[in-house]
């Protein structure tokens, strides 16, 4: 191929990776208003040191990973340890810089700030 | 023409491989692609909270995912029969937010639970931690595991 610019290349019919813990997709609220993104993401069990969130080329990347620590031998199970992750495309004009994540009762609450330059401006009417 | 049956089921194994990277290359795509049978279990709203329940040996514990509740948001009860948790988890848009997506939502829920033994009602605890109700149930003492020494004659 002529225009292949890929430094390394991966053959589609690799091995597939072996994944030791599940990671499920956890439910997620998106709310936004003028100066911010809000994303609510439901993530039981996890703590703050479990939690990774990373916006890299217009990705925002969410994982989250449960710690438990099981109190005996396990009688019934209806949820196992897993990782929760999720992938957003996000719009541009979000500050990676000043995204705040916030982590309470289960619930991690993060914040993505619009830039200044996205944001909606009022332009005055002058007097002519 | 006869084929053998081994042939056939190669058939059948190369369906079956056909529909699992299938499966992978939507879920790819689409992360919350029902045939992960993981997302499925974690998404459907037939039992809410999820349960999971251990034996710790002098006590049973029971452990349940709430995210966003609190402690007096959850009500544990406990009768002869079992245990019982509920309450009511409400899901409001915050002031001044337009929604893009809902997925979580308000749910009220009730759940009771047999338990494999009796247990001491004075001795429980609940406490919510990270979105997680655990209930500690004491086992009652005739229920508690009893060490029988081994004798040589």
């Amino acid at each position: 191929m002529a225009n292949q610019t890929d430094l390394v290349t991966r053959s589609s019919g690799r091995i597939e990776a072996v994944q030791q813990r599940e990671a499920i997709a956890p439910v997620v609220d998106v709310y936004e208003n003028v100066d911010e993104l809000l994303l609510l993401v439901d993530v039981p069990g996890a703590t703050n040191d479990g939690i990774d969130v990373q916006l890299d080329k217009g990705q925002l990347t969410i994982l989250a990973k449960r710690r438990e620590d099981a109190p005996g031998s396990l009688l019934a199970a209806e949820y196992q340890a897993c990782d929760y992750l999720r992938v957003f495309s996000v719009p541009a004009g979000i500050d990676p810089a000043k995204i705040d994540a916030q982590l309470s009762g289960g619930v991690l609450r993060l914040r993505l700030p619009k830039s200044e330059s996205v944001k909606p401006r009022r332009i005055e009417v002058k007097q002519g | 023409m006869f084929s053998r049956f081994g042939d056939t089921s190669r058939d059948f194994a190369l369906l079956d491989e056909f529909r699992r990277r299938m499966d992978r290359v939507l879920e790819d795509i689409d992360p919350s692609w029902p045939a992960n049978p993981a997302h499925a279990r974690a998404h459907s709203s037939s039992a809410w909270p999820r349960v999971n329940l251990y034996d710790g040996g002098s006590n049973l514990v029971l452990k349940a995912d709430v995210p966003g509740l609190s402690e007096k948001d959850v009500h544990v009860t406990l009768n002869e029969s079992g245990v019982s948790i509920s309450g009511e988890r409400k899901v409001a848009p915050p002031e001044g937010y337009s929604a893009h997506r809902q997925e979580r939502s308000s749910i009220g829920f009730s759940r009771s639970f047999t338990l494999p033994c009796k247990v001491n009602p004075e001795q429980t605890q609940a406490s919510v931690k990270n979105g997680v109700l655990t209930v500690t149930l004491a086992k009652a003492p005739e229920a508690q595991p009893r060490q029988i020494a081994v004798q040589a004659h």
